[in-house]
């Protein structure tokens, strides 16, 4: 069910019901049982979030490398609040997220599939630019393969 | 004593100090209900898997450091289980508390109020002060109707995930699911979509707490305001046991009562929501004579003095055989055996029938399966859709066959052909054929084949009306005395009669009403506008009261003693749950004075109990009957 | 001590995160090995090796393996890369750098199970590192190393990369097998185990990357060779995710037993800015805390659970003197409670209340009496919960309020949190 349901959200970006129903009806199930699983995960969207959904680590090892700042710095640079979506819905920044592994590397944030440590407020600025000016960003030393030993 | 401790099925327990012998494999819940011990529980039920979700009945077990879920452990020989120490209480204490965290104090408002497993535990084994210094409760939706008959709470709902378990374990619809996560999570179907299952009146009785309601019942009693009677389900012949909860002269709701044998604690919600019907306003409230002339109210004797009057008239002048009875299959198992008394016995036809259809080539076969005997069929056979739209209860039986004891269940089409349908339970040893009794000839058919293919085969018909089986077994049809005994003279069934009305060959019809059966399928109010002398036992402004030159009073199924007959045969008792008028005679008493008045050789019995004596000497079959066991016509071969 | 390094020892070959890489420095040659040898005899080496489970638990892997009940097909193996507890971090780093020896790990473990399907649960977050594990597998099924007739042997056997899709609790073994089966992920009565009934109804091995990491060098190598290192008690190396207030955090693999949380700290480079220690968490979030004292506790399973914590995921959270402990507590609880399942009834609702009570001690407005309230409720849920989630929820918190009663006191009713307000502005 849940690579059924990735399947989706790749596709729209979300899980629109008719999406859900329609996941049911493949897997030969009442869509209740699908709502049930698909509510259970946080990573899946039952509303469209923004173009790039960035999740700011705020867990312990984060937090004791200034997350909260980096938090803060974020919301001020886009203009929104925590878990809201910017006007032009290019962002959404979403601060309660589960310890994302990249501790090493902390404070660190999660942009869309990519990782981006060792934050400091002047390297969000140059990363969000950068996505602005030309998404998807080809992630450096940060994303993906190559986390910090 | 000896030889219970030396089988080896037993094993020792002992809950706080106790010795309890159990049978290897029993929970330590019920280990502890044997000896005695009460422990609270929420999500635990005893027709659902455990889960161990609500560790309310967490105890202490043996030298285990930490408490372990009475509800989902095994007991092994000699366990010590404790149920009483200070951890045990401590912890008790603390869960109500978390329960309670961000439950809703509307206590006051809510139809659970009075009999609420939370409020009951949490006055028995709670903190008994709040000390949440915490402003924000989570807050979510309340009074969400999940349908015309079910409204759910989310913030009363505690989580324990009973009725989840119950779509899912016990209908296999799975409506109800949870969603979200953590202490988010609620209970909800699709998208709000309104239920549609025809079991959703068991969801206020799974649920522990006030989160499932009835829309029915919402704001209407107090539950210490009612008084209950058990009683058998007058929705269908299925024979599904209830008690019924009334306030004063009014039936207010219908509650299970577990009968692990027939409905296995569950109620469909025609039975369940059709106690309506016993609130009538449009009751026949006193006896009424109208030959002749406009309407008089007469004391109930004089009533039946002219009831006998008219009828004898017509015998005189036409003959006996001009004069018909038509039952009903609502008629308790007294009522019936005293009406074909006073048909064949005193007025002396044998135009005496309950239904509309005939009722030929009877075999005993035809009832050989019991309902709890489903189970233990290797493959069961449904025949036309008839038999489980008339007894829906049978359908969860059916999935419990099927997910807890991985039988086979098939289910055709009631125009399909015999070999065919009984190609689908090919192979099977023990086989279950179910039908409904309009379906009888060709569940009959495909029973024949299964049984010459060496198969031993066991039949179940569902009979119509509560006590259609009743008046078949005491022989309210045209063809069968009491005990299915061949008549020597075949009398009209009941369409026959309907036409005999018309073509006036029936010339007196004594009726008693009202008859779903008959009236569903047949032009009834101009038969009997039709013929000429129409007296009417009836407790509501039907067809027969309408037209009737005598009309009697009856009594509702729950102004009614006596017994009925489910269709498996089970003989079960009814109760009067409300007095209407205690001036109204039973209507075997009407019959009995209505016999005397016609010059009956000799009288019979008024009282139901008395009755009931008769039957079990006049039908072998329902001598050894009595609390509430089967009549067996014949077994499983 | 480069000659002792088991896991990370490849790191950094050139070309290594690839199929051709990887074999050219003598990857799969475990595997090979693996299939030359009778599964009892891969089972005798893992026993001798002494490895014990990386997930958490420590549970013997041999011993976990012996479990599965004779001659009951199919079985299946779960890869459990569902790492997310705070403070690890290793798992991620293992795929990333090495997702052939895991590969070869798990087809190792399958072979000696003689499992039918073997399915790499991964957590949703850890995306990239799914799609490298997708190539990864596509190439080890073109090499024939994976699918049908491995290695030209009759022995087939199916690799599945399942991403998850963000719940913590999915870590937890049954709920990571619910989760795979297409349900939500909640923690499954046990018993039945999942040895005996768990995918599927079947015999099932959940065991961790890590653990699984290191089979191919027990395979070639031999058990005794693991065994080598560390100590008896607690024998092999293992990675340690250092991170907090120190000058160099990451990922350290280190031998067990003989080496301490000082020397750990060392290779970390110590803490950060000259500070002195406060406390540290060892083995994740979950764990107790402690203090300087335990510095010269050697990375022993039974050293620590002496000094009341645990190896746990094999993590290192370091906190220097300026560190709020009660604002650290709060963040763990609030990750508990935002991470339940709410399957049962004290973990729902208890990390909801250890939350809102956590928050009123951190801003300071809470009362002592509160204080107790915590404690208490703390009580009620340790040992109580359905599954080991809501009982660690308590674990850190309680520690830490043992550890350090004067800092949580000085909360209640401070109006402000005063270990911040008596933090230099430039902290």
């Amino acid at each position: 069910m849940l690579p059924a349901l990735w399947a989706v959200q790749d596709q729209f970006g979300y899980l629109p019901s008719a999406a859900v129903a329609a996941v049911a009806e493949e897997l030969e199930l009442v869509p209740s049982e699908v709502a049930a699983v698909s509510s259970f995960y946080s990573m899946y969207f039952s509303h469209k979030p923004g173009q790039h959904f960035v999740q700011v680590c705020r867990n312990v090892s984060c937090a004791l490398r200034g997350a909260d700042g980096i938090l803060a710095h974020l919301g001020r640079v886009l203009g929104v609040e925590d878990g809201a979506t910017t006007a032009d819905g290019l962002f959404t920044l979403e601060g309660t997220v589960e310890c994302l592994g990249g501790c090493g590397g902390a404070p660190m944030m999660q942009v869309d599939r990519y990782s981006y440590e060792d934050l400091t407020p002047d390297r969000c600025d140059n990363i969000i630019a950068a996505l602005r000016a030309a998404p998807p960003v080809e992630p450096g030393r940060d994303g993906g393969p190559g986390g910090r030993s | 004593m000896t030889d219970v401790a030396r089988s080896p099925e037993l094993i020792t327990v002992i809950v706080d100090g106790r010795p309890v012998q159990v049978p290897v494999g029993t929970l330590v819940w019920d280990a502890c209900e044997k000896a005695g011990v009460f422990v609270p529980v929420y999500c635990a039920h005893k027709k659902l898997d455990p889960v161990a979700v609500c560790r309310m009945c967490l105890v202490e077990i043996g030298t285990l450091p930490k408490l372990q879920p009475a509800c989902a452990t095994v007991a092994s020989d000699g366990m010590e289980v404790r149920t009483r120490t200070e951890k045990v209480r401590e912890f008790r204490e603390g869960n109500l508390e978390f329960l309670l965290l961000n439950h809703p104090l509307d206590c006051p408002v809510c139809d659970r109020g009075g009999e609420c497993d939370l409020q009951d535990f949490a006055l028995r084994y709670g903190p008994g002060r709040t000390r949440r210094a915490i402003t924000t409760k989570v807050h979510f939706n309340k009074a969400v109707r999940l349908s015309d008959k079910i409204v759910l709470d989310q913030e009363r709902c505690i989580l324990c995930w009973r009725c989840t378990r119950y779509y899912d374990e016990v209908t296999g619809e799975k409506e109800l699911v949870l969603q979200e996560r953590g202490v988010h999570t609620v209970v909800a179907p699709f998208e709000g979509r309104p239920l549609q299952s025809m079991f959703q009146g068991n969801l206020p009785e799974v649920c522990p707490v006030g989160a499932l309601t009835h829309a029915q019942y919402r704001f209407r009693a107090r539950p210490w305001d009612l008084r209950r009677t058990p009683s058998v389900c007058p929705g269908c012949s299925y024979g599904c046991n209830l008690n019924i909860d009334t306030r004063e002269t009014e039936v207010v709701r219908f509650a299970s009562s577990d009968k692990p044998e027939v409905d296995d604690g569950w109620l469909c919600d025609r039975g369940r929501y059709g106690s309506g019907d016993l609130n009538r306003a449009d009751r026949v409230r006193s006896p009424e004579v109208r030959l002749g002339g406009p309407g008089r109210s007469m004391a109930y004797s004089e009533a039946i003095e002219a009831a006998a009057t008219a009828l004898a008239s017509v015998i005189s002048e036409h003959g006996r055989e001009r004069v018909a009875v038509l039952g009903t299959p609502l008629m308790t198992n007294e009522e019936a055996f005293v009406l074909q008394w006073l048909a064949r016995e005193v007025i002396g036809t044998p135009h005496v029938d309950h239904q509309l259809l005939p009722w030929t080539d009877l075999s005993p076969a035809e009832f050989s399966l019991g309902i709890e005997e489903i189970e233990a069929c290797d493959a069961i056979l449904v025949v036309g859709e008839q038999a489980e739209a008339t007894a829906p209860v049978l359908t969860l039986r059916l999935y419990k066959a099927e997910r807890k004891s991985g039988r086979r269940v098939s289910r055709v089409p009631g125009d399909i052909e015999a070999g065919e349908a009984a190609r689908r339970i090919a192979g099977a040893s023990r086989v279950g054929v179910i039908s409904h009794e309009r379906d009888r000839g060709l569940a009959a058919q495909v029973a024949a084949i299964a049984v010459a293919s060496g198969a031993s085969v066991g039949r179940l018909t569902i009979t119509v009306g509560v006590n259609g089986r009743g008046c078949k077994d005491l022989g309210l049809l045209p063809n069968y005395r009491p005990g299915y005994v061949a008549t020597a003279e075949v009398g009209l069934h009941g369409r026959g009669i309907l036409e005999g009305c018309q073509s006036g060959e029936i010339r007196a019809l004594l009726a008693v009403g009202p008859n779903p059966a008959v009236e569903a399928g047949a032009d009834l109010d101009r038969a009997c506008a039709a013929v000429q002398l129409l007296i009417a036992i009836t407790p509501v402004r039907d067809a027969f009261w309408r037209h009737a030159g005598v009309v009697l009073p009856g009594r509702t199924i729950a102004e009614k003693a006596g017994t009925v007959t489910s269709s498996e045969g089970r003989v079960q008792t009814v109760r009067i749950a409300v007095h209407p008028n205690i001036a109204v005679p039973s209507e075997v008493g009407l019959l009995a004075g209505l016999g005397a008045c016609l010059g009956a050789a000799r009288p019979a019995p008024t009282a139901p109990a008395a009755v009931l004596e008769e039957i079990r000497t006049a039908v072998p079959s329902y001598a050894a009957t009595a609390g509430g066991l089967r009549a067996a016509w014949g077994k499983l071969r | 001590m480069a000659d002792d390094l088991v896991l990370t020892r490849l790191v950094g070959r050139p070309g290594v995160t690839t199929l051709e890489g990887y074999e050219r420095v003598g990857g799969y040659l475990g595997l090979r090995k693996a299939v030359t040898l009778t599964p009892e005899q891969i089972i005798d080496e893992v026993k001798s090796s002494g490895l014990r489970g990386r997930g958490g638990a420590g549970f013997p892997t041999g011993t976990k393996w012996s479990f599965l009940p004779r001659d009951v097909f199919p079985r299946y193996l779960c890869v459990n890369a569902d790492e997310s507890e705070p403070g690890c971090f290793k798992d991620r780093y293992l795929i990333d750098e090495l997702p052939h020896q895991l590969l070869e790990g798990v087809l190792i473990a399958a072979f000696t199970l003689r499992v039918s399907h073997a399915f790499i649960y991964i957590r949703g977050e850890y995306r990239a590192q799914r799609e490298l594990l997708d190539r990864c597998v596509a190439e080890a099924y073109e090499a024939g190393l994976a699918g049908r007739g491995i290695l030209g042997t009759e022995w087939d056997c199916e690799v599945i990369v399942h991403g998850g899709a963000g719940a913590y609790i999915c870590g937890e073994e049954t709920a990571l097998i619910d989760s795979l089966e297409g349900l939500r992920g909640q923690p499954r009565l046990k018993p039945p185990f999942p040895a005996i009934r768990g995918l599927y109804g079947s015999p099932t091995v959940v065991n961790n990357v890590e653990t699984l990491s290191n089979l191919p060098f027990i395979v070639l190598e031999g058990g005794a060779a693991y065994a080598q290192r560390g100590t008896a008690a607690s024998p092999g190396t293992r990675v340690f995710c250092v991170s907090g207030h120190v000058e160099r955090p990451g990922n350290y693999e280190v031998p067990m037993g003989t080496t301490t949380f000082r020397d750990l700290l060392q290779k970390a480079g110590g803490v950060w800015k000259g500070r002195a220690l406060k406390a540290m968490q060892p083995g994740g979030g979950s764990m107790q805390i402690l203090g300087p004292q335990h510095l010269d506790v050697p990375l022993d399973f039974k050293a620590v659970a002496d000094a009341g914590s645990s190896l746990g995921a094999g993590a290192l959270v370091v906190m220097d003197q300026t560190t709020c402990l009660v604002d650290v507590a709060k963040r763990l609880v609030d990750f508990y409670h935002h991470e339940s399942c709410g399957k049962c009834a004290p973990c729902r609702e208890g990390t909801y209340f250890e939350s809102q009570l956590m928050h009123r001690l951190e801003a300071g407005i809470a009362s002592e009496s509160e204080l107790a309230t915590l404690s208490d409720i703390c009580a009620n849920m340790d040992g109580r919960c359905f599954c080991p989630l809501g009982d660690t929820a308590t674990w850190f918190v309680m520690s830490a309020y043992r550890m350090f009663p004067d800092e949580f006191l000085a909360h209640c009713g401070a109006g402000r949190c005063p270990v911040r307000a008596a933090r230099p502005a430039a902290a």
